[in-house]
């Protein structure tokens, strides 16, 4: 019969994350597309709205190639979604495997938020390879910012998706209000447009938003010359830690009731 | 040893909190195949997942230094969309096999699905998808094992395995066991607990304690 090791708790953790990654990486792959299909449909997505926008408008916005504005803009917006949506379904999505002592929702979401954000790392990555072989002229000043951009994104979005999973354990129509939130995003985060296009008096509506302060902020670290009018650095910072807290705290003191629901 | 310190577990409803147990202490004791007796609703299933861990009690705890199983019978963790296979290997990794092939080798033996263990499992027949959890939980080694009515999975002859690879392990690991069969019950288990009203009372006796619940 087989035997089982003993194993210290951060091993427990581990395996059961790997485990259930591997499984979503299997789930995802039922068809013919595959895996494949996670990474190529946003990358088509991206690359032909930011393509045609950029042939329309021809030349640049506010210091940076219009193509960059774009991309830089889809990349960060689709990231939050894709990362909120997959989140905030985390903890009822894998109900069943709770009936394993070892497995704990905290496991089904960090599992699920490493599989989004390794699948964006790809559709950056591959956006990146396809701009190199078109030979665009890529410019990143400040690469070391636009990472931690993308960090502190990954982390508030997944803070917000944990929000979210708990809430719709215990009011399962809260999901579709998070839709009825979640549609306007794609149109206030500035991925169609800077914020200093936005006469000044309206910004206090639009800056409350730490998906339009990671967006611009990354296009003002790759191209300097883009300003950062408008968005802080400190908001961003702030917004991230304090999501990320009160998920936690949410998480430790809810967790248990809403799972056995 | 099994022990419940304080355990509370109520679930919130329209009407108020509907208590299963309120601040419950007992102990299972070692060694002892026990079946729990209870009419329905009496909560059978809620300590069965709690002790499991499947569940987590509103107050209390429960302490034990055994390796428990997680409630088998039921379809646990199976995957739909992957194959027996790759489903048996993520059981495996969840519950720390020390090796997944030599495990996966014996779950295919056991639940004796052949070609069909590499297809996935929404191809199954229900009868052999009760058949590959039976068979991946029967495969570890643990020293408790909870049972759900299990031994009434798949036809006749995987019945008859069930039944015996159960009784080998009464040797080497102890059972804990929920059925309304009564003569499995007297197969399995020598003694019982009886769970009625919120309160558990343990019988050394399986004759005796089957007698008392008939009465209740």
């Amino acid at each position: 019969m087989a035997k089982v090791l003993h194993r210290s708790l951060s091993k427990i953790w581990l395996d059961v994350i790997y485990a259930i990654f591997l499984r979503e990486v299997k789930s995802k792959s039922s068809d013919r597309f595959g895996i494949a299909w996670s990474v190529v449909s946003p990358v088509v997505f991206i690359f032909m709205l930011s393509y045609l926008r950029g042939k329309m408008d021809g030349g640049d916005t506010h210091g940076i190639p219009t193509f960059f504005f774009m991309v830089y803009g889809m990349i960060f917006i689709q990231f939050f979604l894709g990362l909120v949506n997959s989140v905030s379904t985390a903890i009822k999505k894998h109900k069943p495997l709770y009936a394993f002592r070892q497995v704990q929702p905290i496991s089904s979401i960090l599992a699920i938020t490493l599989f989004e954000s390794l699948v964006k790392v790809f559709v950056i990555l591959l956006i990146g390879v396809i701009c190199f072989i078109l030979k665009f002229d890529i410019h990143i000043s400040d690469p070391f910012s636009l990472l931690l951009n993308l960090l502190k994104l990954a982390v508030f979005s997944m803070s917000i998706g944990v929000i979210f999973s708990l809430a719709t354990c215990y009011v399962p129509e809260i999901d579709k209000i998070k839709t009825l939130l979640m549609r306007p995003m794609f149109f206030i985060s500035g991925v169609f447009f800077s914020l200093q296009d936005v006469p000044q008096e309206y910004w206090p509506y639009l800056t409350w938003n730490p998906v339009l302060h990671a967006v611009e902020l990354t296009r003002y670290a790759v191209y300097p010359e883009y300003g950062n009018a408008g968005v802080s650095d400190f908001y961003l910072n702030v917004f991230t830690l304090t999501s990320l807290g009160l998920a936690l705290a949410c998480y430790h003191v809810s967790w248990k009731q809403a799972i056995s629901r | 040893m099994i022990s419940l310190e304080n355990l509370t577990k109520y679930y919130p409803s329209a009407a108020g909190k509907q208590f299963v147990f309120e601040d419950i202490n007992f102990t299972f004791p070692q060694g002892k195949n026990i079946a729990i007796l209870g009419s329905n609703g009496a909560g059978k299933s809620t300590l069965f997942r709690i002790i499991a861990g499947s569940e987590y009690p509103n107050r209390g705890q429960v302490r034990t230094e055994l390796s428990v199983s997680w409630p088998v019978a039921l379809t646990t963790g199976v995957h739909p969309l992957m194959t027996g296979r790759e489903n048996t290997r993520f059981i495996g990794r969840v519950n720390g096999v020390a090796n997944l092939d030599d495990y996966e080798k014996k779950v295919i033996e056991f639940s004796e699905l052949g070609e069909k263990f590499d297809l996935p499992v929404r191809t199954y027949s229900s009868g052999m998808r009760s058949r590959l959890s039976f068979a991946c939980c029967i495969t570890i080694d643990f020293d408790v094992y909870l049972i759900d009515e299990a031994t009434s999975v798949g036809d006749l002859k995987f019945r008859k395995k069930a039944k015996k690879a159960l009784l080998n392990k009464k040797n080497s690991a102890n059972i804990i066991m929920v059925s309304h069969d009564l003569s499995e019950l007297e197969l399995f288990c020598d003694s019982a607990v009886i769970l009625h009203e919120g309160q558990l009372e343990f019988y050394d006796n399986l004759e005796h304690a089957i007698d008392i619940y008939k009465r209740l």
